[in-house]
């Protein structure tokens, strides 16, 4: 079934990827080249990022082309903002690691995410975290060879 | 080839030994559970279990370990299947239609079905075994930088445009992976692409790239959904439907044994392994498929051809241990060393003087493929339980495991930050309709094709004309070419035929 495409305009979002992924490729394709240019050093690296440059001009004509078809659902900006929020506590829980302890990062974090996720009682929202730390430190000091900082634990 | 007083002796030795027995339940409740949790592999769950064998004597021992290694094996396709974390990197292609069976509700038929085609995977790889041991480890021993570049490149141009609408797309994708899979120091010396961090040296932490772009950004993509299975009649957890599944398998039987013969050969040949085997058989289901576009959105037959090919590779590495002593990855390298342990020296002697052991080995084996399917099928059952739990509980619990899986592989806070950094990479990449599993292939593979052509490199002095005095390699390139053409054709004419159907209606 072919769906009817409406309109065309510029996709700011992908198009942003694309160009920032290409820009890495080309980047670390000038250090490799600045380390060497023996074959043995680029053997593989340059014809794999010269490949994606080639992509990308494709695809970013594409972006700049993108069709909106009818009945396209996307997400409402809440939802992304949903989203986000949880990239963010994740990506602050992987900071909080080292810096706070590992007990102390996973039961801020759980707790956080299990704000965003929705849950609102009060009794899950101060029993689960907590709980689930102490399971998961005592768990992985039991399997993992290596320490790890904590602060409470 | 077959020992057939040997075969007797270790008919004997089996049944008057009570204790090389009772440790395989044991060691696949063991091995299930350690593959089902992410980040632990199967050579760390058997690692974990071998200093418990120092106590045991020699075939009890090392058939322990086996039943981890066996359990492990399928134990990682219940995350794979559920949560769309392969809970070893053999698992990654289990992924690509398990989880979107999963998502249809169909949990139980994907977990029934990735579970008796491992458990024959298994039965298929040690009859192999039983069969081939000696000519298959000669075959081995032949194979060099180039047909190893060769299989990695098949491997590539199989799944480059895996699971994607746009072959650009997939195309680019793999080549971001690859790309990520030669950073570091390469095997030439040369250091490209570590920006100055110590951890990068080694190159990309892989599986913790690889939770990341599968899992994380999947789970990030589910953050404003209530349960992994979206309708509350399909969460059941149904021992008839499990069973069910794995009559599927029955009725694929040449996705099936295609799987296993990919899986044994592969598994075979040292530093490959079963990630690989579960990868190239699972896009060699797609390529003679009639239907490849099914692939990706839940085709029990992709999950049958990536399951049965990632227990059969067993098989193939326990032939290369067995008959040349050269363990093919961490898990066999974990056996040699129990076979140490008990002042036993591996290879070529051992298979000469000790060929009864070998065949109780083997024997153990089959049985435990066959209890597996007991074992797991109970496990399997309460692992289904995961649909029924809320996303908002399983996400920040998952993310958070996944985290001290990362942390555990690497033993420092470089396993956790590359989770991240690919996690985001790997949401942001789906978002827009990249295919995640195409950037997992190139990283996994990228490094291998790289190392492999850098020795043939060597080899030849720089001259390529030199790959014609390995006809394997050329013969596995002509046959990739030749198929793919063949492919190319099959689509341009299936496209026509669409084209003509449209415009008849």
């Amino acid at each position: 079934m072919q769906t009817a495409i409406l309109r065309r305009r510029i996709a700011w979002a992908p198009l942003a990827l694309v160009t920032a992924l290409a820009g890495i490729a080309l980047a670390y394709l000038l250090e490799a080249r600045g380390v060497s240019h023996d074959p043995q050093n680029l053997l593989l690296l340059q014809p794999t990022a010269w490949l994606v440059l080639g992509l990308w001009v494709f695809l970013a004509f594409g972006f700049l082309r993108m069709p909106v078809t009818e009945g396209e659902v996307r997400e409402t900006p809440a939802e992304v903002l949903r989203i986000l929020a949880m990239v963010g506590a994740f990506g602050l829980f992987i900071l909080g690691l080292e810096a706070v302890g590992y007990d102390l990062s996973i039961w801020g974090f759980t707790l956080v995410a299990l704000v965003i996720g929705g849950e609102r009682k009060p009794l899950p929202l101060l029993l689960f975290p907590p709980l689930f730390m102490l399971g998961v430190v005592h768990g992985f000091r039991l399997l993992v060879p290596y320490p790890f900082p904590t602060s409470l634990l | 080839m077959i020992d057939f007083p040997a075969f007797g002796a270790a008919l004997n030795m089996l049944g008057g030994s009570l204790d090389a027995w009772i440790w395989v339940v044991p060691g696949l409740l063991i091995g299930l559970l350690f593959g089902a949790l992410p980040g632990i592999s199967v050579s760390m769950a058997m690692a974990l279990v071998l200093p418990a064998t120092l106590y045991m004597d020699f075939l009890p021992a090392i058939i322990f370990l086996t039943s981890v290694y066996t359990g492990a094996g399928f134990g990682g396709s219940i995350p794979a299947v559920l949560i769309n974390i392969p809970g070893t990197s053999s698992a990654v292609a289990t992924t690509f239609d398990g989880y979107p069976m999963a998502q249809k509700g169909l949990h139980n038929e994907a977990l029934g079905a990735a579970l008796v085609s491992s458990c024959i995977g298994v039965l298929i790889s040690y009859v192999i075994l039983f069969v081939l041991v000696q000519p298959l480890a000669e075959i081995v021993l032949r194979i060099g930088p180039y047909e190893m570049a060769a299989i990695g490149i098949w491997g590539l141009v199989l799944l480059g445009s895996i699971g994607g609408s746009s072959v650009t797309k997939g195309l680019f994708a793999a080549g971001i992976g690859v790309l990520c899979g030669t950073v570091g120091m390469n095997t030439a010396g040369y250091m490209r692409g570590d920006m100055g961090i110590p951890w990068l040296l080694d190159g990309v932490p892989t599986i913790p790239a690889m939770v990341g772009l599968l899992a994380a950004s999947q789970l990030f993509a589910l953050v404003n959904a209530k349960f992994i299975v979206a309708d509350e009649s399909k969460r059941t957890i149904s021992l008839r439907r499990i069973i069910a599944g794995g009559g599927l398998v029955l009725g694929s039987p040449v996705a099936l044994l295609r799987g296993s013969f990919i899986g044994v050969f592969i598994g075979a040949v040292p530093g490959v392994g079963s990630s690989i085997a579960n990868l190239i058989s699972y896009g060699e289901a797609r390529r003679v498929s009639p239907d490849p576009e099914s692939y990706g959105k839940g085709n029990p037959r992709g999950l049958i051809a990536a399951e049965s090919a990632n227990s059969s590779s067993e098989g193939g590495s326990m032939a290369t241990m067995l008959a040349l002593g050269i363990p093919g990855g961490g898990a066999t390298a974990i056996l040699l060393a129990s076979f140490a342990m008990h002042n036993v020296i591996g290879g070529p002697r051992f298979m000469e003087q000790n060929r009864d052991i070998v065949y109780a080995i083997i024997i153990s084996n089959f049985a435990q493929a066959l209890i597996l399917l007991l074992v797991g099928t109970a496990f399997v059952f309460v692992a289904s339980t995961v649909v029924r739990l809320p996303l908002r509980y399983l996400i920040p619990s998952v993310l958070v495991m996944s985290t001290m899986g990362a942390f555990a592989i690497e033993g420092s806070i470089a396993g956790p930050i590359t989770l991240f950094v690919f996690a985001v990479l790997g949401w942001l990449m789906s978002r827009y309709g990249f295919p995640v599993a195409a950037i997992v292939v190139g990283l996994l593979l990228g490094k291998l094709i790289e190392t492999e052509l850098l020795r043939a490199w060597q080899l030849a002095g720089g001259d390529p004309l030199y790959i014609l005095e390995h006809p394997v390699a050329v013969g596995i390139l002509v046959l990739m070419a030749v198929s793919l053409g063949l492919s190319l054709r099959r689509d341009i004419r299936r496209r026509r035929a669409l084209k003509a159907a449209s415009a008849v209606a």
